[in-house]
């Protein structure tokens, strides 16, 4: 060991100590940074202290740094940011739609992990629908039958919700981050809304656990623990099934980059679902002119009918 | 091969609704019924929403009953001015159904509503036809003839008012209870998908007591009309009628039905109200399992969209 080796590992010593210390001096966000984080506080801190370049020693987490053969370069890494994009924009729900897959990709500018294996960053996406209030109902046995006697309501719970994560979403940060993110539908945010039946706090995480089964029964919300890949230092993506149940509207792609349990940075993208071709027409016609398309409904059963009275007339 | 349908909002494999539409359709060309009570739970069966299942239920009908119709009237089975009455109180009968399915939907209870329904009515009619039909049965066994015509007799129903001459029936009698019967079947068909053809045949033949041949045809004739204003007031109120998964039941029903009625011609009447009696018990004690047994899952979820407020 040099002692440049041991001045190495001392600055990193200090680095992870300061990114647990929060709110002191807050960093710049970068333009794509939306959501300024405390683990911006490690750039920060980096640019008053001389560190080697990032090329001649990875700071891997699970290895001790290898000893640079030049003397250290005084240069602070500029802070991570990401850009991400989808692989459909739009996607056409047409009289074939029988569900499809989307790629959500993206790179981390200023990288600093050495290769797609060494885990340095965590990264994970969410897909989501836009919310609705659902209603969910309870049966209860009243008199030998059973029935809906309960229900509560929750708002703005998403229609789909997709998350792909690089690990476990608890191996990578507190669930405290992810609640400030709104990363995943947590439970600590479905509040009962109008119109719902009197229930104890027992009774209401009831509903909640029920609404959270329920969809993701319907393949309406998925989680894929190791969903998101990295295929280099810098780019990584994920795949995300969108079941043909999924319901039509604009999707939103969240993208974050973790490291260390920190927030770095985090980018958005869209997809739309959009009814297309005969369907479209069919769904715009229904809800837009109900009584013509009554009427057309009718006529069209009615002409079928008399079609086959006449064929088969014996 | 698969279909979405686009007000269903779901991806389904078109051949088990071409096949769900000739068995239903076989059965009623076989039966001489409409088949909405058969249609309607096994949509809700193999995951069409309930309220999406009664509404395109509808729009089949009018198809199913369109081609036997016509067939009855080209043999003249069909009183027209009788079909008329019938028709302005199943009009009325739909208007408050349709109101009667949209504020059971806001309630959370119309999947409730119509499993009971399936079940009184279904068990109610399958009991009398089987005790019907296996009466006569038995007496054919026995060697006498089969019950015909009973001699029109004179009844409280004589009283009432607005009495009316139908020439093609052969009766002269009040409009009120023919009214009354038509908006009975009509509220009916709006909040269960059906053409209400197994309930308004035995109340034409035992209450109003019309000659049995042109009891089909008439009946036919007003669940044309009736179940036509159900898919349009569906549309319009719920707009829960989905013209994809109408149009493939159609196609198959039409062929169905046909090798229905050809099936049917080798069976006698009462063997056929027999088996359809049966058929008809079955349903309902299916609808009724589902009602009393513990169900697996207690919880149900339902996303308002589309304005259901």
């Amino acid at each position: 060991m040099t002692p440049i080796a041991r001045l190495v590992s001392a600055l990193i010593a200090v680095l992870v100590a300061s990114s647990t210390v929060a709110t002191a001096n807050p960093a710049p966000a970068g333009p794509e940074t939306d959501i300024a984080r405390p683990g911006q506080l490690r750039t920060a801190q980096q640019q008053t202290k001389p560190k080697p370049s990032p090329k001649t020693t990875p700071p891997d987490k699970t290895r001790q740094p290898r000893p640079t053969p030049t003397a250290p370069v005084i240069l602070s890494p500029p802070p991570e940011r990401i850009e991400v994009d989808v692989s459909t924009r739009t996607i056409e729900v047409t009289s074939a739609f029988a569900g499809t897959e989307i790629i959500v990709f993206g790179t981390v500018l200023n990288s600093q992990q050495e290769s797609a294996e060494s885990g340095y960053y965590d990264v994970v996406v969410v897909v989501e629908g836009r919310g609705a209030t659902s209603i969910v109902r309870l049966k209860s046995n009243v008199g030998g039958l059973w029935i809906n006697t309960q229900s509560v309501r929750f708002d703005n719970l998403p229609l789909y919700s997709a998350i792909a994560s690089s690990r476990p979403l608890d191996e990578i940060a507190e669930p405290s981050v992810f609640v400030a993110n709104v990363i995943g539908y947590t439970r600590a945010r479905m509040f009962p809304g109008r119109h719902s039946s009197k229930v104890t706090a027992e009774e209401l995480e009831a509903y909640k656990t029920a609404a959270l089964r329920l969809k993701q029964k319907d393949g309406l919300y998925v989680t894929s623990d190791y969903g998101v890949a990295f295929i280099g230092p810098a780019l990584f993506r994920a795949s995300i099934k969108l079941p043909a149940n999924i319901p039509v509207g604009p999707l939103g792609a969240r993208v974050f980059l973790f490291h260390d349990g920190q927030l770095l940075a985090s980018q958005k993208a869209t997809v739309m679902l959009e009814r297309q071709g005969v369907d479209r027409l069919v769904y715009d016609f229904a809800f837009e002119h109900p009584v013509w398309y009554g009427i057309l409904t009718v006529a069209i059963a009615a002409a079928a009918g008399l079609a086959a009275a006449l064929a088969f007339r014996r | 091969m698969t279909l979405y349908l686009p007000i269903a909002e779901m991806s389904i494999n078109v051949w088990v609704l071409i096949s769900m539409g000739a068995a239903v359709g076989f059965l009623s060309g076989l039966f001489g019924v409409g088949g909405g009570f058969i249609m309607t739970p096994l949509l809700i069966f193999i995951g069409i929403p309930p309220a999406v299942a009664v509404g395109t239920g509808s729009a089949q009908i009018v198809a199913s009953s369109m081609s036997g119709a016509v067939a009855q009237y080209r043999r003249g089975n069909v009183d027209i001015k009788m079909g008329l009455v019938l028709i302005a109180g199943g009009l009325v009968g739909t208007v408050i159904g349709v109101d009667v399915v949209r504020i059971l939907r806001r309630l959370g209870q119309f999947d409730l509503v119509v499993a009971l329904g399936y079940v009184t009515f279904l068990g109610i009619v399958g009991i009398l036809m089987l005790i019907e039909s296996s009466t006569t049965l038995a007496k054919v066994q026995a060697g006498g003839k089969g019950r015909g015509r009973r001699a029109h007799a004179h009844s409280w129903l004589d009283g009432l008012p607005f009495k009316m001459r139908f020439r093609h029936s052969k009766l002269y009698t009040s409009a009120v209870p023919p009214a009354v019967i038509g908006t009975f079947v009509g509220f009916l068909a709006a909040i269960f998908g059906i053409g209400g053809g197994f309930i308004i045949v035995p109340a034409l033949i035992y209450i109003l007591r019309m000659p049995t041949n042109i009891v089909v045809g008439t009946a036919l004739f007003q669940i044309v009309f009736v179940t036509a204003a159900a898919t349009v007031l569906q549309s319009a109120t719920n707009q829960t009628v989905d013209l994809a998964l109408a149009l493939v039941l159609v196609i198959g029903g039409v062929f169905g039905a046909q090798f229905g009625a050809i099936a049917g011609q080798r069976l006698r009447g009462e063997q056929l109200r027999f088996w359809l009696a049966a058929l008809v018990l079955l349903v309902g004690l299916r609808v009724g399992y589902d009602l009393v047994v513990k169900p697996a899952e207690l919880y149900s979820i339902t996303p308002l969209v589309r304005g259901l407020e």
